[in-house]
């Protein structure tokens, strides 16, 4: 197994720009997430990696090896698809003994493979099942199956959870998780989902409008998000905006309509003077804390989440969200307050001046 | 584009442009040219012959008559079995389509002794104190014999169209109207009907094309003076009167105007249906009352509309039959007699031959063309689109003319040996049900199914095979037993092209038979009933081979 690296790949549709100029690499092993909301290019990027679309301009490589020209059968990167795509006519195991037929294993070696692939997502006892008695969970298992079976160099997962109820995706997010681990395989998963992607990612790189915006750990996404948009698209996030007065490279503080915060900053190019936002996730913002900013804000209304409760806070013009995980922060609605938040819970990006394209 | 599929494109092209649009090309230009000058001399004599005006007439009237009864037996029809639940109504609809599979030209003549003017009809409707004296149905009001005869065997493809129309309108627009207020009949008229129209365009434009152009029923009431009797009759001296070539454009020029006209009309606008949350099926279960009441309805034109079928079959056993409702007394000579005659044979023969050849080179030709027009990009795809559905509204009767005179004098002249072109004009005629079917499959399995096999090692071609085809069997099988059964009953291609006896299929051996004058009628029923009885054991045995995979296909 190898890295995939992925260099300069792009993608026109008629005008619009699919996938714009997109270079990364993939790490032989890991589970690795592509990320963004529709329409970002994250699925036609798979569909590149799988042979189902050609590239305009750049490179995809198998470790040292280009794919460029190899037939989508002959890259050994099975396809799990958004609709499952079993087939209808075949059985189970019809089904998951296809990739092994083609690559012409012998019919004994093939049973035994079929029923331990089928063995490993809980699917044995259904083996000469027509796919249409299966539920959506049962088939999302043979699919699987029948993409690992092969054991292939990659495997190429389209929103696979996104046809499944709320419960059986829980469910099947720790199954996959539990499969790549087990099997090593490296994985690549589309999906718009961020909680997926967080919670079940090695890596992931969040795309938007055919660019990928940024790439890391889950953990690291979350905390320190590159720029506005992967903030707000992973998880929640206040945003507060206003002008660098002091930048040192690691640390920073910006003048805002509601005060001057100190925070982490995004990046070490971020220069005083420059258009900035203060980024707090509501997790952080406490109504009952000691942190060194700190903002005057109104209770405007209380939800219970059930886990937590959130509060919908107004300072001056500028919505907040707040949240507090147990008893609650003590506040009714309607309430004055101070909500607070340390310099290493704050983290400020970069942002465009007004008027700036 | 890959070079294998510009040669199948230009293969298919160039059989469509021999078989398709040549013969229609020769025919415009042996109606339009006279001794290689441009003239509409022949054209003025069609119009000035009053026999001429009266056949367009009166093939425009049977048309619209047709499809008037048509339209007023199917979409009743429709709302009975979509709307509603009463007992026996899977069978009854099935039962409900089997005219459609059964010849008309058959039919008409065992309704010649149903509707004689001593006949059971007329007995029945004196009886019945419904009528005083007997009506000339075979004299003076043969027209309505052959639109009752035409209407019966039609309706099954109204009520198709019409009540999938009726079905794809969302329960749930209709509840919208009532919500506001509407009444039942209002609500149909506002809300319905519109958006049934697209649906009703299409069974109406069917019928009334069959109608207009068909040959065999007209002459089996020997109401000869309509367009497509007229142009038979001038099939036998195509050479010295070139009138039967202006006569043909005629046919064809009414038929396209009919065509664009109601597509103008009333096919523009085809709805989608609105939103994917259904409410559900809207069929309703009926009190028994009304349930009995249902199921009689539509068990009364089963039985009405399998009269001609059943008046066959009485013609050929009947012994004695003067003066009564039913025969007196029963013979089945006539079925060994009719099968001892040294036309019937070769022409079973001959017919079996000639709808296999035809059903396996539709199925070449339609699965291959689906499959381009699904899954190929090419430029000229909406050109192929079109031209493969340009039999529908060209009539057997005008392909048959353009076939005969365009072929005449080359290796493929009919008069030396018909077959060839009798297979390619069934199969060139019912090619378009062959695509339709085809594609639909193509569109029904998505994409990703293919996709999955390629993913996995598989060519293009092992995919095909493997998952393609086998995922559109059904359809394609629908497809092949509708081409096959059209071909066994096809009449106007069979009498216009078939002139030697030994190369007669069933039908033109049939008109044949009826022509002799002291058992002819008792013959050409017997084969009449062969024919059916080969046509309900091939179906039967077609849906018996392949009946559990169809079963499990048509659940996908």
């Amino acid at each position: 197994m190898d890295d995939i690296i992925l260099k300069n790949v792009t993608k026109r549709f008629g005008k619009t720009m699919a996938v714009d100029n997109v270079s990364f690499e993939i790490k032989a092993g890991s589970l690795f997430f592509l990320l963004g909301p529709s329409g970002c290019g994250k699925t036609t990027l798979l569909r590149m990696i799988a042979g189902f679309c050609e590239l305009d301009e750049g490179d995809i490589l198998f470790g040292a090896r280009s794919i460029r020209a190899v037939a989508p059968g002959k890259r050994n990167t099975t396809m799990v698809f958004q609709n499952y795509a079993l087939w209808p006519h075949l059985s189970v195991h019809q089904n998951v003994a296809y990739g092994l037929e083609e690559r012409g294993v012998p019919r004994e070696t093939i049973r035994r493979q079929v029923r331990e692939a089928l063995a490993g997502v809980h699917m044995e006892a259904y083996e000469f099942r027509k796919p249409n008695e299966l539920s959506g969970g049962q088939q999302q298992r043979v699919a699987l199956a029948r993409a690992l079976v092969v054991k292939p160099d990659a495997v190429l997962l389209d929103e696979p959870l996104s046809n499944l109820d709320a419960k059986l995706r829980m469910e099947m997010r720790r199954e996959i998780r539990h499969i790549h681990d087990e099997t090593g395989v490296t994985m690549i998963y589309v999906t718009h989902d961020q909680k997926e992607a967080l919670t079940m990612a090695d890596q992931i790189a969040v795309m938007s409008m055919g660019r990928v915006e940024q790439i890391g750990t889950p953990q690291d996404m979350y905390r320190s998000p590159a720029n506005i948009f992967v903030a707000t698209f992973l998880g929640e996030a206040n945003l507060i905006y206003g002008e660098l007065v002091a930048a040192d490279g690691r640390y920073g503080s910006l003048r805002t309509p509601l005060g001057t915060f100190q925070g982490r900053l995004a990046n070490r190019e971020m220069r005083e003077k420059d258009a900035g936002c203060c980024m707090v996730r509501p997790e952080n913002l406490h109504l009952a804390g000691s942190g060194e900013n700190q903002i005057p804000v109104q209770v405007a209304d209380i939800v219970f989440l059930g886990e937590a409760e959130q509060y919908l806070l107004q300072a001056d013009t500028t919505p907040l969200k707040a949240l507090a995980v147990g008893a609650g922060a003590g506040v009714v609605k309607g309430q004055q307050a101070r909500a607070t938040f340390t310099a290493e819970e704050a983290l400020l990006l970069p942002a465009r001046k007004e008027g700036e394209p | 584009m890959k070079k294998g599929t510009a040669l199948v494109i230009a293969v298919i092209a160039g059989f469509l442009g021999i078989f398709l649009l040549y013969p229609i090309l020769y025919v415009l230009k042996e109606a339009f040219f006279s001794q290689g000058t441009f003239s509409l001399a022949y054209f003025r004599n069609i119009l000035a012959n009053p026999t001429a005006r009266t056949a367009m007439a009166n093939s425009f009237l049977l048309s619209l008559a047709t499809t008037l009864v048509t339209a007023l037996l199917a979409i009743p029809l429709a709302f009975l079995t979509t709307r509603f639940r009463f007992p026996g109504k899977t069978l009854l609809t099935g039962l409900l389509l089997v005219p459609m599979i059964m010849p008309p030209f058959v039919g008409a003549i065992g309704m010649r002794q149903f509707l004689a003017r001593f006949g059971s009809i007329n007995l029945l409707l004196i009886q019945g104190g419904l009528i005083a004296s007997p009506i000339d149905w075979l004299g003076s009001a043969r027209f309505w014999g052959v639109v009752l005869v035409e209407a019966l065997h039609l309706y099954p493809i109204f009520y198709l169209n019409a009540s999938a129309a009726l079905a794809n309108v969302d329960p749930a627009l209709e509840e919208a109207a009532a919500n506001l207020g509407s009444s039942r009949l209002r609500t149909f008229w506002r809300v319905t009907l519109p958006l049934m129209m697209p649906g009703l365009f299409a069974g109406a434009i069917l019928v009334s094309l069959w109608a207009f152009t068909d040959l065999g029923t007209p002459l089996i009431f020997e109401y000869r003076n309509v367009m497509a009797v007229q142009i038979f009759d001038r099939t036998t001296d195509l050479t010295d009167n070139p009138e039967g070539h202006a006569l043909v454009v005629l046919m064809l020029l009414i038929t396209t105007v009919i065509f664009l006209t109601s597509k103008r009309f009333f096919g523009k606008k085809g709805y989608e249906t609105v939103g994917k949350g259904t409410t559900g099926k809207a069929e309703k279960e009926l009190s028994p009352f009304w349930g009995l009441l249902a199921m009689a309805a539509v068990g009364g034109v089963v039985l009405v509309a399998c009269l001609p079928h059943i008046a066959v079959i009485f013609t050929a056993i009947r012994e004695k039959w003067f003066m009564t409702i039913l025969p007196e007394s029963y013979t089945f000579q006539y079925f060994e007699k009719a099968l001892g005659h040294n036309l019937t044979l070769p022409s079973i023969r001959n017919s079996i031959l000639l709808s296999t050849v035809s059903a396996f080179l539709d199925i070449v030709l339609g699965v291959t063309i689906a499959y381009l027009l699904a899954r190929r990009k090419f430029r000229g795809a909406n050109l192929l689109d079109a031209a493969v559905m340009l039999p529908l509204a060209i009539p057997g009767i005008v392909l048959a003319f353009g076939y005969l005179a365009c072929f005449a004098g080359t290796a493929l002249d009919p008069r030396l040996n018909p077959l060839p072109l009798l297979a390619i004009a069934y199969s060139v005629r019912r090619l378009p049900y062959m695509v339709r079917a085809a594609y639909g499959g193509f569109l029904q399995i998505s994409q990703s199914l293919e996709e999955a096999a390629v993913n996995l090692g598989s060519g293009t071609w092992r995919t095909v095979r493997r998952i393609t085809l086998p995922l559109i069997s059904a359809n394609v099988l629908a497809g092949a037993i509708l081409v096959f059964s059209f071909a066994m009953l096809e009449v106007s291609e069979s009498l216009i092209l078939a002139v030697k006896e030994q190369y007669f299929p069933i039908t033109k051996a049939i008109y044949q038979l009826m022509g002799r004058i002291e058992d002819g009628a008792f013959m050409a029923s017997a084969l009449g009933v062969w024919s059916m009885a080969f046509l309900a054991v091939s179906l039967l045995a077609a849906g018996v081979l392949l009946g559990r995979r169809m079963g499990q296909l048509f659940r996908i």
